[in-house]
């Protein structure tokens, strides 16, 4: 996602002042040219990246680190700040009428951008309308006609009109009733004099409350060229970055930002209407910050898995994603997670699963998993090897006998089956998927609330653990 | 495209000239620092006396160079190489000496969008080149980095290289060409071009929408078709792509098309159930060519999809499109170097005549020109 990569490789970089209490110039110089590297290759602008990184050496070497704070979250802060400062808050997007123009690239996703905020303004009760104006690329009429049906929005277009200004006019006033329009344009690069003409007569003619520009998440270098024209010929208030999904960091968005003193308004994160979400500047600290740490986190289990993996041999956790989740991987997950420490550290790690997930949960729930996890080991314990490779043939009368030799209360055995189901759907539904799909699959836990995994140990409620 | 970078290089060659020459300062001024030494009698002054006889005796520059001692560093051993390198009218260069420019020249390959670590790779011929050779040779700094950067940059971008029309002329027809990609970049636009590039050639071509995904993508592709008055096969939305480029292939043949030019749904390489679409699809196809399709405007990430996709599909080259819109070029160094495939096409607009072969010994020189400055 945009920018945790980037937080992810500074946060390394920073790992290596860890113990330490004091800056000489030479950490500060080694420090900062890590994170030109990392704002390098996120394609953020090379002058931009000189110009932060050199406020951040100025402000490491000059700035006395508070009492009691250690070098690495000195520094840590500076860059914090020095990015948050150049990132700021999302755009603002009042939830009102308004009349919103978006602007880009050839390619860039305006067409699907468009489609997916209409979809967002709907889901916030408000009436959205796209309008496209892009009267040059073949099929664009229907390409946006279709990607408002999808989205189940009202569109206007001109299938046979030539004149893009016309049919902003036309289409502003075919959906008069609608709160928000959205106004899409035929894609058009700084270079190109007779379209950037172009889009400054649509911009007078639609007078927009604010302009957007679309940017591919792997723009480069050329993204502030590109802005910066943009920004001279409609004045730019807002970025969409598209195409998160993919690897591309989306530094081009921090450079954009940069040259045209806006903000990023949303983030596009698949070819559906409902891969749209707004920025989320604190999300971003924090995991900046190292709240959400999977680094650290991942560190740890790897160390707890050597551990566990030494007295195992034939246990893999890659099996995971690969044959059956049996009650054994189970044993061993939970096993992994004792050694890592205090559940509530781990879970402080887990991004999205720190601070506000933490605070939402009753006072003792994680005592009362650990009881439950450690009650589940015993009960485990009391298995047969058949039994663990293959719960299936746990009927009543094994689990009677597992009552009697583990001492754990029969509903308690029950609870540990439930929850092996569990996990097992959820890890089957996960088996043979890349990054992408993961994310999208993620999204769908989310929304839908799927249940299982760590989230479903947790029980939230209503779960084993409630 | 390639005119920043062309600045930034021409930059790198006055920093080397710069660096070099300040050093034959130096090393004239040590010179004459050592020269003080051994009248002082530090025994291991006299080779550098030597040296600096030399060097009073044979070249010019001595004279004019400044006189003041304090810029030289007398404990430096490299005094008498460099003494004595500069008595014979040649230049050392040294890693310290190349270290600045040589961080400009990464800067300038960054800032051209060459990726990371294909710009360290670069670097380090360069620098290799540069410190191997250097001994030997009696010509200026200026040609030195000049050879060492045309030879490193070409290396890379004519990786490769074949005849395209060639190579159709030469092929059993009909020739099955697949175009893949991430999302947006001109694949179906630079297929529409190529029909066109084809056709002024004598070839003829049918369209196959692989694009069963896509809204609007029939649409798109029928109106460049008939436009172009070519023969378009689609399937309804959500078909199997594998099965549309197929039924092109049929088609070709009953009909003695020379070429069959096979669209594909843009997709990202983080999706596995795309990109094994994907291999499927060159599975079952088993194309003659697969042209990836990238835009110039793409930064660092253009390793990584050109790296999957020709995983995922192994790629014949590659067409840079877009290339109207960008000046930097990088991504088709990174591309090329990664992939080891040539870059075959420039888009360089959105009309049909808007393709260029690309030509990696023109733009190279284009790049390094001696009539530029
Ligand atoms: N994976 C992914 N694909 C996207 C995203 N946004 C857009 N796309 C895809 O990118 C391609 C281009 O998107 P369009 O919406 O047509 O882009 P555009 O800016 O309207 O293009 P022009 O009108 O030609 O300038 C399409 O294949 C889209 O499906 C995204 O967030 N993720
Ligand atoms: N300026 C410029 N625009 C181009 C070039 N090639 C393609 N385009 C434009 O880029 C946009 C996307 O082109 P498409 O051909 O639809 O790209 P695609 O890769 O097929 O896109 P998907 O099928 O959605 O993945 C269109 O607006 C094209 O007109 C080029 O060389 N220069
Ligand atoms: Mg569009
Ligand atoms: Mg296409």
């Amino acid at each position: 996602m945009v920018l945790d990569d980037l937080g992810s490789s500074l946060r390394g970089t920073l790992d290596t002042l860890q113990g330490k209490s004091r800056l000489s110039e030479d950490d500060v110089e080694e420090i900062v040219k890590e994170i030109q590297r990392s704002l390098l290759s996120a394609d953020v602008d090379v002058s931009l990246v000189m110009e932060l990184s050199d406020a951040i050496e100025t402000r490491a070497l000059e700035e006395e680190p508070p009492g009691g704070t250690t070098a690495r979250d000195h520094v840590l802060k500076i860059v914090y700040e020095e990015l948050v400062d150049l990132v700021g808050d999302s755009t603002e997007l009042p939830l009102e009428s308004q009349t919103i123009l978006l602007a880009g690239l050839q390619g860039s996703g305006k067409t699907t951008s468009a489609a997916k905020m209409a979809w967002w303004f709907s889901k916030k009760g408000l009436r959205p309308a796209v309008i496209q104006t892009d009267t040059f690329r073949p099929g664009a009429y229907d390409q946006a006609k279709q990607m408002c049906e999808r989205a189940e929005v009202e569109f206007y277009g001109d299938p046979d009109g030539e004149d893009p200004v016309q049919i902003a006019r036309d289409g502003l006033e075919a959906t008069a009733d609608a709160d928000v329009h959205i106004v899409d344009t035929a894609g058009r690069h700084a270079l190109e004099d007779d379209l950037i003409a172009e889009i400054e007569a649509i911009e007078t003619a639609v007078d927009p409350d604010r302009s957007l520009l679309v940017l591919d998440a792997a723009i480069g270098q050329g993204a502030k060229e590109q802005a910066r024209q943009f920004e001279r010929s409609i004045g730019i208030e807002g970025v969409v970055i598209t195409k998160l999904d993919g690897t591309a960091k989306g530094g081009g968005a921090l450079t954009a930002v940069n040259e045209t003193d806006s903000s990023i308004a949303f983030l596009g994160t698949g070819e559906t209407v409902q891969d749209i979400e707004r920025f989320e500047p604190s999300g971003f600290i924090s995991r900046l910050l190292g709240m959400g740490d999977l680094k650290q986190l991942s560190e740890r289990v790897e160390r707890a898995m050597a551990e566990t993996g030494g007295e195992d041999e034939d246990w893999d956790p890659e099996d995971l994603l690969e044959g059956s989740f049996t009650l054994k991987d189970m044993q061993k997950q939970m096993e992994t997670m004792n050694k890592m420490g205090p559940l509530d550290q781990v879970m402080d790690m887990i991004p999205g699963m720190g601070g506000g997930m933490m605070d939402q949960l009753p006072d003792d729930a994680m005592d009362v998993t650990q009881n439950r996890m450690r009650d589940f080991e015993v009960a485990m314990d009391s298995m047969t090897d058949e039994e663990l490779e293959n719960p299936r043939i746990i009927g009543q009368s094994r689990v009677e006998r597992i009552v009697r030799g583990s001492g754990i209360e029969e509903e308690t055995v029950r609870e540990l089956l439930e929850q092996h189901k569990m996990m097992e759907r959820t890890i089957s539904q996960f088996q043979g998927m890349g990054d992408g799909d993961m994310q999208r699959m993620m999204k769908k836990l989310e929304q839908g609330g799927g249940g299982g995994g760590l989230g479903g140990m947790m029980g939230g409620g209503k779960g084993p653990f409630g | 495209m390639f005119d920043g970078l062309k600045d930034k290089l021409n930059d790198f060659r006055k920093d080397v000239e710069e660096t070099t020459e300040k050093d034959s300062d130096a090393a004239a001024d040590a010179s004459d620092a050592t020269a003080t030494d051994a009248a002082t009698g530090t025994p291991a002054a006299d080779d550098a006396a030597d040296a600096a006889a030399t060097v009073d005796a044979t070249s010019g520059p001595a004279e004019e160079s400044d006189t003041d001692a304090s810029a030289a560093d007398e404990s430096d051993p490299s005094t008498f190489q460099r003494a004595k390198a500069f008595a014979t009218g040649r230049v050392i260069i040294e890693e310290e000496d190349l270290e600045d420019p040589l961080w400009n020249l990464e800067m300038a390959l960054l800032e051209s969008d060459v990726e990371m670590s294909v710009a360290e790779e670069i670097l380090d011929t360069v620098r290799e080149t540069m410190l191997g050779e250097t001994r030997k040779q009696v010509e200026t700094t200026g040609e030195l980095v000049e050879e060492a950067l045309h030879d490193a940059l070409l290396d890379v971008i004519a990786v490769g290289q074949f005849d395209f029309e060639e190579r159709i002329a030469e092929a059993d027809k009909p020739v099955t060409i697949v175009f893949t990609g991430v999302n947006g970049v001109g694949k179906t636009t630079s297929i529409a071009k190529l029909s066109e590039w084809l056709a002024d050639r004598g070839y003829s071509s049918v369209l196959a929408n692989g694009d069963t995904y896509r809204a609007g993508a029939n649409e798109q592709i029928r109106e460049h078709a008939d436009r172009l008055d070519r023969k378009l096969i689609s399937h309804e939305q959500g078909g199997d792509p594998a099965a549309v480029i197929y039924d092109g292939l049929e088609y070709a043949k009953a009909n003695d098309v020379d070429v069959v030019l096979g669209d594909t749904a843009g997709r990202l390489h983080t999706s596995d159930d795309l990109m094994s679409q994907l291999e499927k699809i060159d599975r079952v196809v088993d194309p003659d060519l697969t042209l990836f399709v990238d835009e110039a405007v793409a930064g660092q990430d253009a390793v990584t999809r050109a790296e999957e996709f020709n995983e995922a599909a192994e790629i014949d080259g590659t067409i840079l499109t877009k290339a109207d819109a960008d000046s930097s070029g990088g991504a088709a160094i990174s591309i090329a170097y990664v992939t080891g495939k040539p870059i075959l096409f420039l888009g360089t607009g959105q009309g049909y005549d808007d393709i260029e072969r690309f030509d990696p010994e023109r733009l190279v020189d284009r790049l390094l020109g001696a009539d530029e400055t």
